[in-house]
């Protein structure tokens, strides 16, 4: 098995977010980050098939210098090697340019057999990624997989279509995008994360190591952008408090089935 | 001359065309009258049958029937093929596919191939006047409608997501449907399928009433079942029952599940988490139950319960009739 590389995003905690009406930005500021939790089912999943099948697990992400703390949590979980792709350039990319450097980047890592991704991140939620560094990289897909085996020189998956699923195989390399909560990740192991903090050297590339060109990447890029933002006006509810015993609630509850008939 | 056409990718589900397909040719013609651009369905297969009747009867001026054997079930890349040799020939405008597993898998793949714009999920579709089509998204746990547009290429590729525009019926006597030989010889496909396990259910973006269990109620999903049966409702569970396998993905509610559209829906044991309440916005009316009174659930209901499930649920259940 050669290298298993895992994209992960670094995303902030949702519910830090806020819209300021002012500016019609979202306020960042003191907001809490994370490793996407669909990409810490990657991470695991990986690790796992390194124990079965051999390989190295790279992970690989995108974002500014301070990124690095979270590859050193993954790091920590025992991925082998890791890498950020760190450059202003990068900045405003949209899924296709992301995909884009992405692709750039799993080239120059080389000699692998597995892209792993999580099925959507937490914060765009457009699970497009998967599909579009597929593509760039003339791979095949195989998208919300929530089992995968190594036989050989093929992978085996289970991936969820409407309704149910498949069993799908194909020879490898593959990308695969992995199911929000299809297994626990493990937790960072603490003397490994002493060692991460201080001995691992993590691996940064600017868009001129990746040898892409500039107007491939970031906000130049991409081919969508975001026209504006509006605050999201929701019906507003009633929030009629319904008191009393359980009895009485119950019944509340039964009339107005009734009345809603 | 090439005209300008909007293409809306009818995604079949054996002899028929999935429902997002025809909410969104719905959507489509509205689109199309506003802009005056045509509507193209575009439905890959090997045997026509009756789909693209359908299609012309939901607000489609023209069906494309891409014809081959190859086509005859899903595959990433055969699709990807035909579509892109096509989309190549009559470049559209604007092309949409619903937001499911497989307009997911293959808007993605067929996008980068093109070289163009794709927006995910989208709740809302207009022309600005501009003349490009804006594609709205909600982001954050749904507290901005960020509106997206394709700017360098066309087609400008959305996929939408079920049960956020209705489908109607638009009378077309003239409308009519090419089936094109594509004949792609061999397949490009590199993913096999071993085997395949669907249930056939309609989905949960068109029931009536529908009964959530959350994780509060983990350990009652039983009850919580039994209770929807009663009532004549369908069970949804909230994300994180699913994401443990306690329920299909199937039944999940929410922005990475289903929208409902129901009449009312009766909650136990939510939270209220940002990614649960898309799922429940176009709601008539919204009953929570939940024994914390501080639940995030309350300030998106109609009806406020504090009360513990495993308590009021049997006395539902013996309301409701249940012997």
């Amino acid at each position: 098995m050669r290298n298993i590389i895992v994209c992960i995003k670094i995303v902030p905690k949702a519910e830090d977010m806020n819209f300021d009406p002012e500016t019609r930005t979202m306020k960042r500021g003191g907001v809490e980050n994370q490793i996407n939790e669909a990409d810490k089912n990657a991470i695991e999943l990986s690790l796992r098939i390194k124990e079965k099948s051999g390989g190295r697990v790279v992970l690989l992400s995108m974002g500014p210098p301070f990124f690095d703390q979270y590859l050193k949590i993954g790091i920590a979980m025992g991925a082998d090697d890791a890498i950020l792709l760190s450059d202003r350039l990068f900045a405003g990319a949209d899924t296709f340019a992301t995909s884009a450097t992405l692709s750039a980047a799993v080239r120059k890592i080389g000699d692998y057999d597995l892209v792993l991704c999580g099925e959507e991140t937490s914060d765009g939620g457009t699970g497009q990624v998967p599909s579009q560094l597929a593509e760039l990289l003339d791979l095949p897909q195989m998208l919300f997989v929530s089992e995968a085996d190594i036989d050989g020189n093929s992978v085996k998956a289970r991936r969820t279509i409407k309704g149910g699923y498949e069993t799908v195989e194909s020879g490898m390399p593959a990308v695969l995008s992995i199911e929000l909560g299809i297994n626990q990740p493990r937790f960072p192991d603490f003397r490994r994360k002493r060692w991460a903090d201080k001995e691992f050297s993590l691996t940064v590339w600017s868009a001129s190591d990746l040898g892409i060109k500039p107007e491939l990447t970031g906000t130049s890029g991409s081919y969508t952008i975001v026209k504006r933002l509006t605050e999201f006006s929701t019906h507003q509810r009633q929030r009629i408090s319904v008191a009393g015993t359980v009895e009485q609630q119950a019944d509340k509850i039964m009339e107005i089935l009734r009345e809603s008939r | 001359m090439n005209r300008k056409e909007i293409w809306v990718y009818l995604e079949r589900n054996q002899e028929e065309i999935e429902e997002v397909s025809l909410e969104i040719l719905g959507k489509a013609n509205e689109l199309g009258k506003k802009s005056g651009m045509p509507v193209v369905g575009v439905v890959l297969g090997n045997d026509p049958g009756d789909l693209g009747n359908i299609a012309l009867k939901h607000g489609a001026d023209v069906v494309i029937f891409l014809k081959d054997p190859l086509l005859e079930s899903y595959s990433t890349e055969d699709y990807t093929k035909a579509l892109f040799e096509m989309i190549g020939k009559r470049t559209p405008e604007i092309f949409l596919l619903g937001a499911t597993y497989q307009g997911r898998d293959l808007a993605g793949r067929l996008s980068a191939r093109l070289r163009t714009g794709l927006t995910a999920n989208v709740v809302s579709l207009d022309i600005g006047e501009d003349g490009y089509l804006l594609s709205g998204v909600p982001g954050y746990g749904s507290k901005v409608l960020a509106e997206i547009v394709c700017v360098r290429n066309k087609p400008q590729m959305s996929t939408v997501r079920p049960g956020i525009f209705n489908k109607t019926v638009i009378p077309n006597e003239a409308g009519i449907v090419e089936v094109v030989d594509i004949d792609l010889k061999d397949s490009v496909s590199r993913v096999k399928v071993l085997s395949r396990k669907v249930e056939k259910h309609p989905d949960l973006s068109r029931a009536e009433k529908v009964v959530i269990a959350g994780n509060g109620v983990e350990g009652n999903l039983d009850m919580v079942a039994r209770l929807a049966d009663i009532l004549g409702a369908r069970l949804g569970v909230s994300r994180p029952i699913a994401d443990k396998g306690k329920a299909s993905r199937e039944l999940q509610v929410g922005s990475t599940g289903y929208s409902l559209n129901a009449k009312l829906v009766l909650i136990f044991g939510v939270s209220g988490a940002e990614h649960f309440l898309p799922g429940i916005a176009n709601c008539q009316t919204v009953i929570s139950i939940n024994v914390d009174r501080e639940s995030g659930i309350f300030e998106y209901s109609d009806y406020c319960i504090v009360a513990d499930a495993s308590k009021i649920i049997p006395i539902l259940l013996k309301e409701g009739g249940d012997r």
